[in-house]
């Protein structure tokens, strides 16, 4: 009857908006089957960008139900509305600020009470809502049976039953929501009644409100007055900013805060949670039967009292991280070097097309070597996260945190950056992508920021050739020594900006423990061809353009004579590889080198390493290559001209022991690769962070270098 | 069930069951326990614990949640003794 109300009233205002496009924001708690309805719903319609502002993905797509067009746009999953948490403020800003049509809030039907605490604050904005009773057959399962009609009277919203994962109900929901767009249902005149106290107080403060008719005209009266009440720092701050009597809003507001905390003992944001949650208690005391049947919980029990069992639980996530590792990398890096094949195969073909010169250089070694170096990456990053949306999609991702978030908190990170940290060890593009699943924005630039400085596959060689020329008798040692100082340093640095740049309040680690579900196919695949998509088109740009802007320094100004050699040579490396040594020399990137030399000497390096260090930051493992030509090696297979490097190496006086444990600390730390930076970009928004993460590890890694070479000379080492 | 004196939520060891009393955090953290069901008069039983006893699980609001011990600490709670 509720519903119904209005209808007439609607009806006649609306019925020219039969044609409009609807924005529908489709909203709901993580673990509610959000995502999944959403890709159900938009296929691959989907544009993925940003909240203006912050780093928060937003995914929106578009659909046609019968010959209405709909724009959906997909909130962050969230348990509440409050301004904490960055996924939340801009939950409530989209809506405040965009005005969807209709909010559809997916809930998780088998945990009612706590989805019900978000529906309704919704509801609270003024913006029609439509609930979806998701998991509907999970709930039957549990013996829950759910008076639909009747809630949805009481709470005086549309309901309507759906399993995302097999897209049952979805029609019903958008058709509702369009009836709902369209006003033939009202929902908005309605909301939660909180008790005289609070319902009292709340009038007081929107009478307040109203003396500003603008400011409720931007800000809907009902929400902000509840806000208020609950101390709202966001609120708080807008009324002051906003509104015309903003100081006299904001006394009177604690005024009426100071009396309901004295009448309820306690702060006035619990009050309102507990009267909410009164409510729901109410509603569903009425609405909703559970029979003791359990079945589905104790096996989600079962499970995890071996998977988070206190000993077992660290070593089976270890294996399992250990598995999608395998996994990703036994079937990425083959197919990488496929990819990298046809790349040469077309390099070859285009070599023997076209004359030689500038044009053909930049054609092979500028713009083939740049795609290549983009996609050599793709299978990694396509495999990875088939591997991490299983983790997540069966609920293990919480788990995970579980069991390793003790000492990892000990250095200021969260539980689940152990998995950015250990798929950096294998490649740190996929690695920093990875750090999505990290919710927390500071947990997540913090692991962006520092776990690039593990050992990955491409800086593996460069530390083993090292390790194996200057220390033959202890490779092995040195080798490990470094590989395990990159966690060392990862976890320094991540204490250091917790510290300083990410200090301040700790964040909750409070969060649920979903039931175990299986993943569908369906949702994987989504979420691996998102993800590839993305990184291409992202990243791959920037990571061309650096190599292009690399290989310009290192190929400009020509010397004189053309000194390209062996230009026939399928070779699948960076370009330099077929330059002379006096052509490097005499390009930007060697003159740079010579310009730095007075600067590396502190460390004991020279120009030569200088601009093989230059060079490597576009992929790590060139950096033997740069330096195989700048000592003249001949280009033949990579293991002979690898042993003929050293050779040369150790025949130089300027180069001992010490000057190359300085220099492969120096590896380890410096600024991460191009491929990495555009990925950093990438995922935190902006230039700043990369630029930022190159600069201090360039810093880092030069003070350290610096510091192990003249602690040697002190100590007699240097000879 | 009888109820013994106040206690905080941190210091119960796996099995224990519980009644929230007052929760004593402020800001996000606050927020996030209510939310999550840390209300008043609530019942809950503390499932098990991580290595080194942190973070702990808890069932509340029949859901499994996690948290840490430093959160656990500021949960005001009565222990029941079943």
């Amino acid at each position: 009857m509720i519903f119904n109300r209005h209808r007439h009233h609607h009806r006649e205002h609306h019925g020219h908006h039969a044609c409009r496009k609807i924005k529908i924001a489709i909203a709901g708690n993580p673990n509610a089957g959000k995502t999944t309805i959403f890709n159900y719903l938009t296929g691959q319609n989907q544009k993925i960008g940003n909240y203006p502002g912050v780093t928060v993905e937003k995914k929106s797509g578009h659909l046609f139900h019968g010959r209405h067009e709909i724009e959906l746009v997909d909130l962050p999953g969230i348990y509440s509305l409050s301004a904490y948490s960055l996924e939340e403020i801009v939950s409530r800003d989209f809506v405040i600020n965009d005005k969807p049509d209709v909010i559809v809030d997916i809930l998780d039907s088998t945990n009612l009470e706590r989805n019900l605490n978000l529906l309704l604050q919704f509801q609270e904005l003024g913006i029609p809502v439509v609930g979806a009773l998701n998991m509907s057959d999970e709930a039957e399962e549990k013996g829950i049976q759910i008076n639909v009609e009747q809630l949805s009277k009481i709470l005086a919203i549309p309901l309507v039953k759906t399993i995302g994962t097999k897209g049952i109900g979805l029609k019903d929901l958008m058709r509702m929501a369009v009836r709902v767009a369209h006003g033939s249902i009202n929902t908005s005149r309605r909301h939660i009644n909180y008790g005289v106290e609070i319902e009292d107080a709340h009038h007081k403060i929107i009478r307040q409100l109203k003396t500003d008719p603008d400011f409720c005209h931007q800000f809907p009266s009902h929400w902000m007055a509840i806000k208020l009440l609950e101390n709202d720092p966001d609120a708080l701050l807008k009324v002051k900013q906003h509104h015309r009597h903003g100081e006299a809003v904001l006394l009177e507001t604690q005024k009426i805060i100071q009396f309901i905390e004295k009448h309820f003992g306690d702060h006035s944001d619990v009050v309102v949670i507990e009267q909410r949650y009164g409510y729901i208690h109410g509603a569903l005391q009425e609405t909703l039967k559970q029979n003791q049947n359990t079945t589905n919980t104790t096996l989600t029990e079962k499970i995890d009292n071996i998977m988070l069992n206190k000993y077992l639980g660290i070593p089976i996530f270890l294996l399992i991280m250990y598995l999608i590792y395998q996994f990703t990398f036994t079937l990425g890096d083959p197919l990488g070097l496929v990819i990298e094949q046809l790349f040469a195969g077309l390099k070859s073909v285009i070599q023997k097309t076209f004359a030689a010169g500038i044009f053909r250089d930049f054609l092979t070694d500028g713009i083939i070597d740049g795609v290549g170096g983009v996609l050599v990456f793709l299978p990694l990053v396509v495999f990875l996260f088939m591997g991490l949306s299983i983790l997540e999609d069966t609920g293990y991702m919480a788990r995970a945190a579980f069991v390793m978030d003790k000492f990892f908190h000990i250095f200021g990170l969260h539980g689940r950056s152990f998995i950015p940290f250990m798929v950096s060890t294998g490649c740190a593009v996929p690695g920093v992508m990875s750090a999505r699943v990290l919710s927390n924005p500071k947990d997540r630039l913090v692991t962006i920021l520092v776990s690039p400085i593990m050992m990955c596959s491409a800086k593996t060689p460069v530390i083993a050739i090292l390790s194996a020329v200057f220390f033959p008798k202890n490779a092995g040692l040195v080798f490990w020594l470094i590989w395990i100082s990159g966690w060392i340093f990862a976890f320094i640095f991540a204490l250091i900006f917790r510290k300083t740049l990410f200090a301040g309040e700790q964040t909750p680690f409070v969060m649920e423990l979903p039931p175990y579900r299986i993943p569908t196919v369906r949702g994987i695949f989504q979420h691996m061809t998102e993800k590839s998509g993305e990184y291409v088109k992202k990243a791959g740009t920037v990571i061309l353009a650096a190599s292009v802007i690399i290989w310009f320094a290192l190929n400009f100004p020509k010397p004189p004579e053309n000194f390209t050699s062996n230009a026939e040579q399928p070779e699948t490396g960076l370009s330099i590889e077929t330059l002379h040594p006096s052509a490097i020399e005499q390009s930007y990137g060697g003159k740079f080198g010579k310009f730095l030399e007075p600067a590396l000497r502190p460390a004991g390096f020279d120009w030569k390493i200088g601009v093989a260090l230059f060079a490597a930051t576009a992929a790590k493992e060139v950096f033997i290559s740069t330096l195989g030509i700048l000592y003249g090696i001949d280009e033949a297979p990579e293991t002979d001209s690898e042993t003929g490097l050293q050779e040369k190496i150790k025949m130089d006086p300027a180069y001992n022991p010490l000057m190359a444990l300085g220099l492969m600390f120096f590896i380890m730390i410096y600024i991460p690769c191009i491929a990495t930076l555009a990925v950093v970009k990438k995922e935190t928004g902006s230039w700043k962070w990369p630029a930022f993460q190159a600069f201090y590890t360039l810093v880092a890694a030069y003070l350290i270098a610096v510091a192990i070479y003249q602690t040697g000379i002190l100590l007699g080492y240097g000879v | 069930m009888t109820e013994d004196q106040k206690h905080l939520l941190s210091q119960l060891k796996p099995g224990q069951h519980f009644t929230v009393q007052k929760v004593n955090a402020k800001g996000e953290i606050r927020r996030r326990l209510v939310d999550i069901g840390f209300l008043k008069e609530e019942k809950g039983v503390v499932i098990r614990e991580a290595l080194f006893c942190d973070p702990i699980e808890v069932e509340i609001k029949n859901t499994k949640v996690s948290l840490r011990r430093s959160e656990a600490e500021m949960i005001n709670i009565k222990v029941m003794e079943q």
